[in-house]
This record gives structure tokens, C-alpha cells and sequence, in this order.
């Protein structure tokens, strides 16, 4: 059985990764954006699925990760890899610097104090003459969207092993505690504060690495675009939408939703943030644990299953 | 010393109006425990209604408040009645992605019902002021901030005086106890939030008479409402009205001596900085 599911995910890696040269060029920019969604719904699990820790406020690395890249390859004209380290390192800063006092609060808590970050950091960022105040930066033109199409991939499956990882290490093990009951985590010896703010930074880092990518593939930037509060929204509803603290959930919960919401837009303009809202509501409604959860007890269930989420938590 | 003056004044006057609308959000929080993300998207509703009775019916922003604050009440009970209630008794997380759900839905319906253009409510009295001396007070905003006061005020009374406010306050501190008594929870769940909302209606026409509305002003006033309510604590709503001056006169000085854009990092500070330093508010008991 383990074996089976191994080779289906090797075949499926396969075809994604040949894709580019056998898809049309609309094909591999929807793959492109649907990848980098599918690594920010990834970089959300850590902190949010597996932590416990529901963070509104991780476009703030997507954004640092964008102007890392800019900033050096713009202003101090260095190469592409030396700006993604640069919006690593200001990911991994802000996230030591702002994880410590927020990650001290719990629950609903901390959720707020995320929620306003995206905007705050617009402000400041707007305000910085090396980032290009409100203007922006443009980044030189690379037309190779092979390249950048394996870089996403080459991303998200390094964040999905890191995801496994933390399934079977000590760390994993540590944060699913912290999730589970915080006080009972710190009195079996785990430091809560350290873990927190390791699991928010290696959160951040695929964030700030998926924005990165995003900047030098668009080649525009601005404070407006680089901290996109419905970019939130979607690494949100992606994660919980496909089973928030399990592997694969967040992945195919992106690859879901970004195909529906593709083909909808492509139909009515403008309606794709509406059903992402709709999504949510109706899988906190019916759903609340995920698809992944959906089709290991739909069998056993059938439609009950939806009727049962309701009647546990209705008033 | 007359520019610092005007700033106070300034400050005082948009607190006022920040009170009302955490009011909502602090009842809704303390009673039923829900943090509703969408409050701010309700704001933004109730601000386009009022833009809407005014633009299109001449109902004066002031006194077609009392129709804005209903029909939201109206939404906010079916809302609660219909969605909320079912999902009342599941985890924190939950309630707070559907309010976060209901937010995005919300913010997408108003740009495509009314587009993303700004928008203001320009009574004929827009530019009138009255002068104190060297301080110069707009008359609509003079105006906001009473409503304000009386909303506060009278959410108080309500709160301590009749029945519905009692059985409000009962169910807030236990739920089950207030049910042996006679409280038929999902109605009164569905009042309490249909206050909420409705109170968010109104503070919704009053923020169109003072400031620009346009569909995504949703988030940042749901976030500075909870600064507010976790300002001054979800006990009482004098805490509340203390809170939103306190936030109001902040942002009114950071705008005045650091810059204008920076008016929303300040009272972003001001929320992390009371969470971390005292998480129960200044003022509140619980939280």
C-alpha cells in the first residue's frame, strides 16, 4: 500500500515536472501561479495546521521575500539567488523580531495581531527609499517561464518533504504538542517559545522563497501588490479547504481551488474571490477538517457525514 | 499650543466614532464568544446603505442612521440564525474562519454591487464648522461623535436596565444557568448579534459622513475595533468609548507629527503592544 502511493506521487511529480514541455504557455503560467499558491498554503500548514497557531498575516514574508529579491537585483544589481537569500535572511529577521512577543498570545489573539501586519508593512515599505517608496521597483525581464515553472515545483516539493519531516521528527512531534495542549507541551519539557518562533520563521522561509520567485517572474513590484491581503485568503482557504496538519492536504487543496477558480474566472471576471469566500464558509460549515478527512470517513458515513459536522457543533 | 489643541480635538472626535464601532464587536466577543472578522465588512455595508438612502432617497445621513442600524440588525439576526449558530460550539478557529470567510464574501458582493470607486456621503452642511477660539471643529464630525456618545451611553443603560440586556449580560457569564431560567439561546444569540451588526450599521453611516468609504476598508476597521476592545475590555461599553479615544487621539498625533500614512502602524502598535503588556485590556476584568 505504502509502496503504491509512492510510486502514484513519483508518476504524478513526473508529469508535473515534464509539463512545460508539453503544455501550452496559458497551461504553464497557471501552473506557475498555482505552484506558488500551493507553497504558500504549505508554508500556512506549518504554522497554522500543525502548530495550532492560525496566522492571517503570512503575506507579510511574501511581500519581504518579493523586496529581498528586488532590492538587490535592482538597487545593489545583484544576481537572482544572492536576492533570495537577502529575503530569506529578512524573512527569517521579522520573524524572530515579531514571532517572539506575538507568538506569546493565543488563539484568537494572536490571529488579530496577524491580521493588520500585511497593511502596516505596506505603510512602512511605502515610506523606504531603497524599496521604491510607492512606486515600486522593476526587476530585469527574464522570459523563461520553463525555469521559473521547475523553480516553483523544485519549492513546493522541498516544502512538502519539510512537511513530512516535521511528521517524524522530534521538532514535528513538539509543534503537534504545542497545537494539541501548549501548558501540557511545556511541562514534558518542550521550549514552546523556541519552537513557535522556529516553526513561524521555517514558515516564513517557503513564503518569503514563493514571493521571491513571484517578484522576478512578474518583474513588478509595489507595496500594494507585494503584501496582497487576499493572498492571505487563499493560503488560508487552500490549507483548510484540503486538510490543514496533514501532508498533502494543503497541496491538493491549492491545486483544487486554483483549477475551479481558474475555470471561473474564465468564464464570469471578478466572481473567483467571491467563491473562495463561499468556499470557506461552507467547508467550516461541512467540512471543517478537510477533504482529507472527507474521503477517509465519507466511506463509512456517505452523505451523513456532512449532517453529522453540523449537528457536533450547532448550537 | 493651538495646533496640538486642534489635534486633541481632532483625536477626541474620531475616537468617539471608534467607539461605536468596537461596541459591536466587544458584545458580540464577550457574549457569544465569536471574534467576527467581518464586523469591519458590516461597517462597510451599512456605510454604502447610508451612501445609498442619501444619494438616492435625500434621507439626510443623520437621521436615516435609525433605518441603516435596523435593516443591519435585520442581517446580523439572520446571519447569526441561519450560519453562525451552526457552527457556535466548534473550536475558536472555526468561528473565526467563517467570519473571515463571511468577510471576503462580503467585501466581493460590495465591489461588484457598487464598484471600487471611493465614496463619500456629502450632506449640504458638509463644510460648516463651528470655531472655539483658534480651534476649528467640522460641524458633521461635531455631530458623529454625539451620536456616538448617545449610542454609548444608551448601549450601557440597555445593557444594565431591561430585561433583554439583563438576559444579554446573564448569558454572557453562563450560559447553561441562563438557560434554566428561560433564555431560548439561538434567539438570543441572534439578538445579541443583530445588535452588533446593527450598531456596526450605524457607525458604518456615521464613518461615510467624516471619511471615504470604498469596499476594502473592511480589514483595517475590523482590526482597529478589536485594538479598542481589547483597549478597553469587553465589560463595559464606557470601557469601550475610553478605548476609542484613547486609539483616536494616538492616531490623530502620529498623523500630525510623523506622517499621514502611518496613522494605521500606529494603532497596530498600540494592539500588539496592549496584547503582549496587559492581554485583559486596560480597563476590562475578563477578556
Amino acid at each position: 500500500m505504502k509502496a503504491l502511493w509512492l510510486i502514484l506521487i513519483l508518476l504524478a511529480l513526473v508529469a508535473l515536472a515534464a509539463l512545460p514541455w508539453y503544455g501550452s504557455d496559458v497551461v504553464i503560467q497557471f501552473g506557475i501561479s498555482t505552484l506558488l499558491l500551493a507553497v504558500l498554503a504549505q508554508g500556512w500548514n506549518i504554522i497554522g495546521g500543525y502548530t495550532g497557531y492560525a496566522s492571517f498575516g503570512n503575506s507579510v514574508f511574501y511581500g519581504l521575500g518579493a523586496y529581498g529579491v528586488a532590492i538587490a537585483m535592482v538597487q545593489w544589481n545583484l544576481p537572482f539567488g544572492f536576492g533570495m537569500a537577502f529575503g530569506v535572511v529578512l524573512a527569517v529577521v521579522f520573524a524572530f523580531l515579531l514571532g517572539i512577543p506575538v507568538l506569546r498570545l493565543k488563539g484568537h489573539y494572536f490571529a488579530i495581531a496577524t491580521l493588520a501586519l500585511a497593511q502596516v508593512m505596506a505603510a512602512i515599505v511605502s515610506n523606504i527609499p531603497l524599496a521604491g517608496q510607492n512606486i515600486g521597483l522593476v526587476l530585469p525581464p527574464l522570459n523563461n517561464d520553463r525555469l521559473f515553472y521547475e523553480l516553483s515545483l523544485g519549492l513546493l516539493v522541498l516544502a512538502t518533504l519539510t512537511v513530512f519531516w516535521l511528521t517524524r521528527s522530534k521538532f514535528g512531534f513538539g509543534l503537534i504538542a504545542i497545537r494539541e495542549n501548549e501548558e501540557g507541551a511545556a511541562v514534558m519539557g518542550v521550549n514552546t517559545t523556541l519552537y513557535k518562533v522556529l516553526a513561524f520563521a521555517l514558515s516564513g522561509i517557503f513564503t518569503a522563497l514563493a514571493g521571491g520567485i513571484h517578484a522576478y517572474w512578474i518583474t513588478f513590484l509595489d507595496p500594494e501588490s507585494a503584501f496582497d491581503i487576499s493572498l492571505n485568503v487563499k493560503m488560508i482557504i487552500m490549507a483548510v479547504f484540503g486538510g490543514p496538519g496533514t501532508v498533502l492536504g494543503p497541496v491538493v487543496g491549492a491545486f483544487v481551488l486554483s483549477a475551479i477558480s481558474e475555470v471561473l474566472s474564465s468564464e464570469v471576471t471578478s466572481i473567483a474571490g467571491l467563491f473562495f469566500g463561499v468556499v470557506v464558509v461552507a467547508a467550516v460549515v461541512l467540512m471543517p477538517r478537510g477533504i482529507a478527512d472527507v474521503i477517509r470517513r465519507f466511506r463509512t458515513s456517505g452523505w451523513r457525514y456532512f449532517a453529522e459536522n453540523i449537528k457536533a457543533h450547532r448550537l | 499650543m493651538d495646533l496640538l489643541a486642534q489635534i486633541l480635538v481632532n483625536g477626541v472626535l474620531l475616537g468617539g466614532l471608534y467607539a461605536v464601532m468596537a461596541l459591536g464587536l466587544a458584545l458580540v466577543w464577550g457574549v457569544l464568544n465569536i471574534v467576527n472578522l467581518a464586523h469591519g465588512a458590516f461597517i462597510m455595508l451599512g456605510a454604502y446603505l447610508s451612501w445609498h438612502l442619501f444619494t438616492y432617497l435625500g434621507i439626510d445621513p443623520f437621521l436615516g442612521l435609525p433605518i441603516t442600524a435596523i435593516v443591519m440588525f435585520g442581517v446580523g439576526y439572520g446571519v447569526q440564525r441561519g450560519l453562525l449558530n451552526l457552527v457556535v460550539r466548534a473550536p475558536m478557529f472555526n468561528t473565526l474562519l467563517i467570519t473571515f470567510g463571511l468577510e471576503v464574501v462580503l467585501t466581493y458582493l460590495a465591489q461588484l454591487a457598487f464598484s471600487a470607486d471611493f465614496r463619500t456621503i456629502n450632506p449640504s452642511y458638509a463644510g460648516a464648522h463651528v470655531a472655539f477660539g483658534p480651534v476649528v471643529i467640522p460641524l458633521a464630525r461635531l455631530m458623529a461623535f454625539g451620536i456616538a456618545i448617545v449610542l454609548t451611553v444608551g448601549m450601557w443603560i440597555f445593557l444594565l436596565r431591561t430585561k433583554l440586556g439583563r438576559a444579554i449580560r446573564a448569558t454572557a457569564q453562563n450560559l447553561v444557568a441562563a438557560r434554566l431560567y428561560g433564555v431560548e439561546p439561538r434567539h438570543l444569540y441572534a439578538m445579541t448579534f443583530g445588535i452588533g451588526i446593527g450598531l456596526a450599521g450605524a457607525a458604518g453611516g456615521l464613518y461615510g459622513t467624516v471619511s471615504q468609504i470604498n469596499p476594502y476598508i473592511g480589514a483595517t476597521l475590523t482590526a482597529k475595533s478589536f485594538a479598542i476592545a481589547i483597549i478597553g475590555g469587553l465589560d463595559n461599553p464606557l470601557g469601550v468609548l475610553v478605548g476609542g479615544l484613547v486609539l483616536g487621539i494616538i492616531e490623530s498625533l502620529t498623523v500630525a507629527y510623523v506622517g499621514a500614512t502611518f496613522g494605521d502602524v500606529a494603532s497596530f502598535g498600540v494592539l500588539v503592544l496592549v496584547l503582549i503588556v496587559r492581554p485583559s485590556g486596560i480597563l476590562g476584568k475578563t477578556a
